[in-house]
């Protein structure tokens, strides 16, 4: 018994750093994410009806009001579902997901996409099942909040993976917007808390990444910028870390 | 060693004995592999269409003159700030296009195209409208872009060798051409440092007095009297009058030989990697440059003339391993080269330096980490966890450099130090994750094969169909 007892204190210690209580901000941020995927199913479920109809000018709005939920929930699927994201963003892919479904909308300008379609919403189905029992914590949001960062850096010159409806440049602000959010939600107050000074510079370069991306197009964006303010907002992220009693998050999930 | 025309006639030979069908699929599958893949949308910065060829799994290989004493501090410098689009101007820095785009690995770049900037692949008009508007001649009149290999000896520069000094022809490129501000004498020095120092390939057909070794073909002999004769209606010239063999092949003059003005003299050694040829690369074959000078000089070659010709253009041409595969090994002997420039910027100071090089070999390793597709690539299935691990390493020594570049800013420059010393344990930590992740990666020729055939079948995918 002598030598159980220090391992359940341990247990006893990590369950408690990681629990989230009833209405913890955590949860607070979940009803974000169901809002952010519900909009975008709602969309996936248009673009079908649309396309079915043969409206292509309609059926492209809808598939770009369906990536604004799906890029601000990025957070959470960069760090919790990352393998969701084969099913439904896919690149290379001219089959299924997203992308499949722009080439053919935006590139050729047809709306026979029924069948990816059909596959998109499917698994956006699932994945708001999930979205509502997985449960959530800070380190796994702060985690996903990290490797979007660094997405959000990555070069856009060859035209990004939505080149043919031309809204890479949207994906990455929604991005940023998803990050925000997470952050002000759920890590603002405690990084407040512990370290002002961080928590201001954090808040800062979030907004630094927004300005930069709020240019006229793509072709306006200035890549280096993007990118040091990218990886400066990864930096803080890390150093505030052990500040809110979160490890360092991780760039990639390396647990599968 | 690459012999164009050789495999050009092997090709021939084989679409005799196998048939039709057969040669289309070849032909198919060649075109597949060594396309490059263009740039697509309405909202990138460079054209549509255009192509610069980063995607080749082959690359030319690059040698140093100091490579054996190690490189310095100047060298490394040049090469880092020749990789940089930040020496550019906006247009091409925004577009991700630095000196190495057009000059890869110091070599020239065969598959390079930018629709209204090039009329084919391998050519580039510098006084168009996209890199630098002011200096448009609303003329398109594109040039070939040369190899830098030995360039030392190749002066005056620019095709119609306009510029004697190396110094002020690269000063003409980056400011005036590609619209960059003016560099610091320091940067230019080091560009100039690293150009002089990019060496010919060897070529063991070729003594270093430009004549035939042992290792050739009579017919290549026979060629060598041709190019050494002179020309039946004007007894000055003859192919080896310019093209002189002991002095590399120049004659660092100009001349007219029909293609439409004076221009220089162009090398011949390592010529068979520098295709296509003349000024504006109208040629892509020594037998089309033959042929030429054939008519323009009313020389009466035979058909057995121009074939041994081309056989003599082909040995002086050679060069020993001109491509490699594109390696792991080659990536971290650049990305090394370039951020031991910091151990000698961070204690001098020199924020400039080590901003350069944050930005610049932060944007190599984000590239590299994109050789180990990442989970939402369908085209891998296997190696997750190795890729997944090879990346994070990867991620990790980028943020390390945005460190350095942050306490560089700061003026902090012992953290920047401490920093650095992180960042070279951090990058050899992540070459075993590499390792372990390289046969799923980009590297593998297989694995490049299939990403970039889904990425051609999402292009196709996107194309309208014709009625």
């Amino acid at each position: 018994m002598r030598k159980i007892a220090p391992l359940l204190s341990l247990t006893w210690v990590i369950a408690l750093a990681y629990a989230e209580p009833v209405f913890s901000p955590t949860e607070q941020y979940r009803s974000y994410l169901i809002e952010q995927i519900s909009q975008t199913l709602a969309n996936a479920k248009r673009l079908r009806e649309r396309a079915a109809a043969n409206d292509v000018d309609g059926a492209k709005k809808a598939w770009i009001a369906a990536r604004v939920g799906w890029e601000q929930s990025e957070v959470f699927i960069s760090g919790f579902v990352s393998d969701l994201d084969e099913d439904i963003d896919a690149w290379p892919n001219a089959l299924s997901g997203f992308h499949a479904i722009e080439a053919r909308l935006f590139g050729a300008n047809t709306a026979d996409v029924a069948v990816a379609t059909d596959q998109l919403i499917y698994h956006l189905t699932d994945l708001d099942i999930k979205i509502r029992q997985i449960p959530l914590n800070s380190q796994g949001l702060l985690n996903g909040a990290a490797r979007l960062a660094y997405e959000v850096g990555e070069s856009k010159a060859d035209g990004g993976e939505s080149r043919y409806s031309g809204t890479s440049l949207d994906d990455m602000r929604n991005n940023v917007s998803g990050i925000q959010l997470v952050y002000k939600t759920i890590f603002a107050a405690p990084l407040g808390a512990s370290d002002p000074k961080l928590a201001l510079n954090t808040e800062q370069t979030i907004q630094r990444l927004a300005s930069l991306l709020s240019v006229a197009d793509a072709k306006s964006l200035e890549p280096g910028k993007v990118r040091t303010a990218s990886e400066e907002l990864i930096v803080a992220l890390q150093a505030a870390a052990p500040k809110m009693g979160l490890l360092k998050p991780t760039l990639e999930d390396i647990t599968q | 060693m690459k012999d164009a025309n050789a495999q050009s006639g092997a090709r021939q030979s084989t679409a005799r004995r196998t048939g039709i069908i057969v040669t289309a699929a070849l032909l198919v599958a060649s075109v597949s592999s060594l396309e490059a893949f263009p740039i697509h949308g309405s909202q990138t910065v460079l054209p549509d269409g255009s192509e610069l060829n980063e995607d080749a799994l082959q690359k030319p290989r690059e040698i140093f003159k100091s490579e054996a004493g190690g490189k310095s501090y100047l060298i490394n410098l040049g090469d880092l700030a020749f990789s940089s689009p930040n020496m550019l101007g906006d247009v091409a820095r925004r577009a991700g296009v630095s000196c190495s785009t057009c000059h890869v690995n110091g070599a020239s770049n065969s598959a390079f195209f930018i629709p209204g900037l090039s009329t084919r692949h391998g050519n580039l008009d510098t006084t168009g409208a996209i890199f630098n508007p002011p200096a448009d001649d609303h003329v398109l009149n594109p040039l070939t872009i040369p190899s830098l290999r030995g360039a030392r000896f190749l002066g005056p520069y620019g095709h119609d060798g306009r510029q004697v000094s190396l110094r002020v022809f690269v000063r003409n490129v980056i400011v005036d051409e590609f619209g960059g501000a003016e560099p610091s004498a320091a940067i230019l020095d080091a560009i100039v440092a690293y150009v002089e120092d990019i060496e010919f390939l060897p070529n063991a057909r070729v003594t270093s007095e430009g004549r035939l070794t042992g290792r050739n073909s009579a017919s290549a002999r026979r060629g060598a009297a041709l190019f050494g004769k002179t020309f039946p209606h004007d007894p000055a010239l003859s192919c080896a009058a310019c093209h002189m063999p002991a002095g590399r092949f120049v004659d660092h003059l100009q001349h007219d030989v029909g293609s439409g003005g004076a221009f220089k003299t162009p090398t011949l050694v390592n010529a068979n990697f520098n295709a296509p040829y003349f000024h504006d690369g109208r040629f892509s074959t020594y037998d089309e440059v033959v042929r030429h000078f054939d008519r323009q000089y009313s020389l009466g070659l035979s058909a057995a003339n121009r074939n041994d010709l081309v056989a003599y253009l082909t040995a002086i041409g050679d060069g020993e391993r001109g491509e490699e595969q594109d390696s792991i090994e080659a990536w971290l002997k650049e990305i090394n080269d370039f951020a031991s420039v910091l151990a000698t910027a961070i204690p001098a100071h020199d924020i400039q330096v080590i901003g350069l090089t944050v930005d610049t070999v932060g944007a190599e390793l984000r590239e590299l980490t994109e050789h180990f597709p990442d989970h939402k690539d369908p085209t891998v299935s296997g190696g997750s966890a190795e890729r997944r691990r090879a990346r994070q390493s990867l991620k990790e020594v980028v943020l390390s450099l945005r460190r350095i570049g942050l306490a560089g800013s700061a003026n902090d420059f012992d953290a920047a130090m401490l920093e650095y010393s992180n960042y070279r344990h951090l990058i050899q930590n992540a070459v075993p994750e590499m390792k372990r992740a390289e046969p799923w990666s980009l590297f593998d020729a297989k694995v490049h094969e299939l990403h970039y055939a889904a990425l051609r079948r999402v292009s196709e995918t996107a194309t309208p169909a014709t009625h």
